[in-house]
């Protein structure tokens, strides 16, 4: 009697296999790295005339050690650190900035998420693309952009990258670092990921690209078109959903149902992965893995990265909504302290002295950032570039190579056809 | 020169390009095998491959960010809409993420964005549209609109060897209504230039697209009592050639905008604007609108019929005109 034929594995990179114990399920796997899976919820509960935030869940736990790298040398995990550093130091000199009046607009932080966005980065080789969000601005720093780019950014200074005509984070480097600019909605940086890396890819290389959408953020309806495309596609991007817990002033308890965001890696036919963000190593690894999967052309990953936002949206929201506990909790879990910890305590790798060294010479570098980017002028609309149209003023070159296609047929001619027009 | 349609005029103009250019390439919903839902790209898959004639899932935002993405590695995506009406699905994009970058970041996006547009085949509401209003009213874009075979071919090849975002709009009525002797080989025709479609001395019709040829038909009627109408196409919409319309009024000093968009918001309102700022003085009476009703386009044919602006009407205003 012939064995009955061994269960197709489905083309689904998220290996959704037939169940040997039951032919009528399917089974899939979404691996999660980290050390402890906390389990809260936050409700909006009526307390006499008020509606308020209140957290439910075991939020005592103090925070796990750091998971040991596979990949990151020991050099590596100091560079690491130093980026970590920077960003978080340069936030708060974009504070102070805000505090003496110097900035124009809000300014917005990424405190509390610095291992997301600089180990994510530090994976990307030279040239290789990544399109930053909000909260991005280490991985800015991690391309090669400098802190006073991003001061005079804030700063509305006819230096800055955009020449004063947008803030923040928007902006980019086409050619040198291949920094995608962010636009102020939500996921659309995903599809155009995806394009460079099509485009890459017609010029004869599987790249791995990089991008990040928040909780909130992937609610949109352009990162389910994005992914999707990137997925039937094979392109390699590298999708980091930064659980952060909060969009704007809404909880993920009023964002979407599933448990876990990486969930939805499922629905695409990917890989997911779970991975604490405030562990700069884990955040490292899954980056790396993803990438290389991309670079061998097999297509996208998404990786869930837990932690919470520790600043409001904005300067401006003090965001008094999030419940002292949630906020205790995560403080124990500051990615930059248990990074410090892990090399300083745990492996030895910098001495306390050397410690001091490195932060003293990160705020020195910041100083001088800083002094640069206040003495700088503020843009004259007479000097400044503000044509909308590119009509010779920029080189359209290619980033590889010259597009080959193996599949074409020179021969084929065009034919003349008579054109179909079903509207009659 | 071999008789050719409108389609396949821009069929011939997007072939060459991509023999001319390896960087160019088309991306869209079925336009590989199937050829397009008009045929514009038939036998584009067999001559180029897959990878360079890419069929998409059912996903606007998709195919312009993705084209704009790869726009940022240096190449050339000519990306089609099935309906210009569905361009709405991608309007975030256009707008904000692609007009705007070379101006804020200094990244060009050398992209052509077309698809068939336009009314008179009892389409309905999703597939009559004339959508080009938007899109003039956007910085950082650029808008055509061809109304003749060989300037579908001519505007389709300089869209696509610009280095700015075009949305490219062909009108479906002449996809094979008009035909015309176009030499073969490579020629282009400037962006941003209008064209004298006919000669004339009475009144001006300033108008784009498939109302050209109305245009031309009422022009024959006219003649007929003495009355010589101008018609200027605009072929491109943004930007305007505020020359030419300028110098058609001077000309004549009686002009009628004829646009089958809808008439609030539609351009006319910016080109009477144009011909106010540049030759307000030569006017001998009031500039005349002839426009589709505002209202969604209506499907079945005697409604549609009341909807769209013809032969007649253009006759009826052009008298009123010369007699003010």
């Amino acid at each position: 009697m012939s064995k009955k034929p061994a269960p197709k594995p489905s083309r689904s990179g998220a290996t959704g296999l037939q169940n040997p114990t039951n032919p009528q399920q399917r089974t899939y796997s979404i691996p999660d790295w980290r050390a402890e899976r906390p389990d809260f919820r936050i409700e909006q509960v009526r307390e006499g005339e008020q509606v308020r935030y209140v957290v439910h869940g075991d939020l005592s736990a103090p925070a796990p050690p750091v998971r040991e790298s596979k990949y990151l040398t020991r050099e590596q995990h100091i560079e690491l650190y130093r980026w970590m550093l920077l960003n978080r130091r340069m936030e708060t000199a974009l504070e102070n900035l805000y505090k003496q009046g110097k900035v124009v607009g809000g300014v917005y932080f990424g405190l509390g998420q610095e291992a997301c966005s600089c180990a994510s980065a530090m994976a990307l080789r030279k040239d290789e693309w990544l399109g930053p969000m909000i909260r991005n601005q280490g991985a800015m720093l991690v391309k090669g952009f400098s802190a006073r780019d991003i001061m005079m950014q804030y700063m509305a200074k006819a230096g800055s990258p955009t020449f004063g005509k947008d803030a923040s984070s928007h902006f980019g480097d086409i050619h040198e670092r291949h920094v995608v600019s962010p636009i102020s909605t939500l996921g659309d940086l995903i599809p155009v990921l995806t394009g460079v890396a099509l485009g890459a890819r017609l010029q004869g290389r599987n790249i791995a690209v990089m991008t990040w959408i928040g909780d909130g953020g992937q609610s949109t309806g352009v990162t389910y078109e994005g992914l999707n495309f990137a997925a039937v596609q094979k392109l390699g991007l590298v999708l980091f959903v930064e659980n952060n817990i909060w969009a704007y002033s809404t909880p993920t308890d009023q964002q979407f149902l599933c448990k876990d965001l990486a969930e939805r890696a499922i629905a695409y036919g990917i890989p997911g992965l779970i991975v604490d963000g405030t562990d700069a190593c884990q955040v490292f690894d899954a980056a790396h893995e993803a990438c290389e999967r991309a670079r061998r052309g097999e297509g996208p990953t998404l990786i869930e990265a837990k932690m919470m936002r520790m600043k409001g949206h904005a300067i401006h929201d003090a965001a008094q909504y999030v419940p002292r506990p949630l906020f205790d909790y995560w403080t124990r879990r500051d990615p930059i302290a248990r990074f410090e910890n892990y090399l300083v305590n745990v492996k030895k790798w910098l001495t306390a002295d050397d410690n001091a060294k490195l932060i003293a010479d990160v705020e020195r570098q910041l100083e001088e950032d800083r002094d640069f980017a206040v003495n700088s002028p503020m843009p004259d609309p007479a000097s400044t570039p503000l044509e909308t149209w590119c009509d010779g003023c920029h080189e359209i070159k290619l980033t590889y190579d010259v597009p080959r296609y193996p599949n074409e047929n020179k021969d084929a001619a065009l034919k003349k056809h008579e054109a179909a027009v079903h509207l009659k | 020169m071999p008789e050719t349609t409108y389609l396949e005029a821009i069929r011939q103009g997007i072939w060459e390009e991509m023999e001319r250019d390896p960087a160019v390439f088309c991306i869209g919903e079925d336009i590989g095998i199937y050829g397009g839902a008009f045929k514009v790209t038939e036998g584009f898959v067999h001559r180029f491959g897959t990878e360079r004639v890419i069929d998409t899932p059912i996903a606007e935002s998709a195919i312009v960010g993705a084209a704009f993405g790869a726009s940022l590695t240096g190449m050339r995506p000519v990306a089609e809409f099935q309906f210009m009406d569905f361009i709405g699905c991608a309007f975030n994009q256009i707008v904000n993420m692609v007009a705007k970058a070379h101006f804020r970041w200094g990244a060009p996006a050398p992209l052509v964005l077309r698809g068939p547009s336009g009314g008179g085949v009892h389409g309905g509401p999703f597939h009559s549209q004339n959508p080009e209003a938007y899109f003039v009213h956007t910085p950082g874009l650029k808008v055509v609109c061809p109304a003749t075979a060989y300037d579908a071919k001519g505007l389709i090849k300089s869209a696509i060897r610009d280095n700015n975002p075009v949305v490219f709009f062909e009108h479906k009525f002449l996809y094979r209504r008009i035909k015309e002797d176009i030499p073969t080989g490579d020629f282009t025709v400037p962006l941003g230039k209008a064209r004298i479609a006919r000669e004339g001395k009475h009144v001006s019709v300033i108008t784009y697209a498939a109302m050209v040829h109305t245009a031309l038909e009422a022009a024959e009627t006219l003649a007929k009592e003495g009355i010589e109408l101008e018609v200027i196409d605009l072929r491109t919409l943004l930007p305007l050639d505020r020359q030419a319309i300028a110098d058609t009024v001077k000309k004549t000093n009686r002009v009628i905008i004829l646009h089958e968009d809808v008439r609030t918001g539609g351009i006319a309102g910016e080109v009477v604007a144009i011909i106010n700022e540049e030759a307000f003085d030569y006017l001998d009476a009031p500039i005349v609108r002839i426009t589709s009703k505002d209202t969604p386009v209506p499907f079945s044919p005697p409604l549609e019929e009341w909807f769209l602006p013809n032969v007649g009407d253009v006759v009826r205003e052009a008298k009123r005109l010369v007699s003010y």
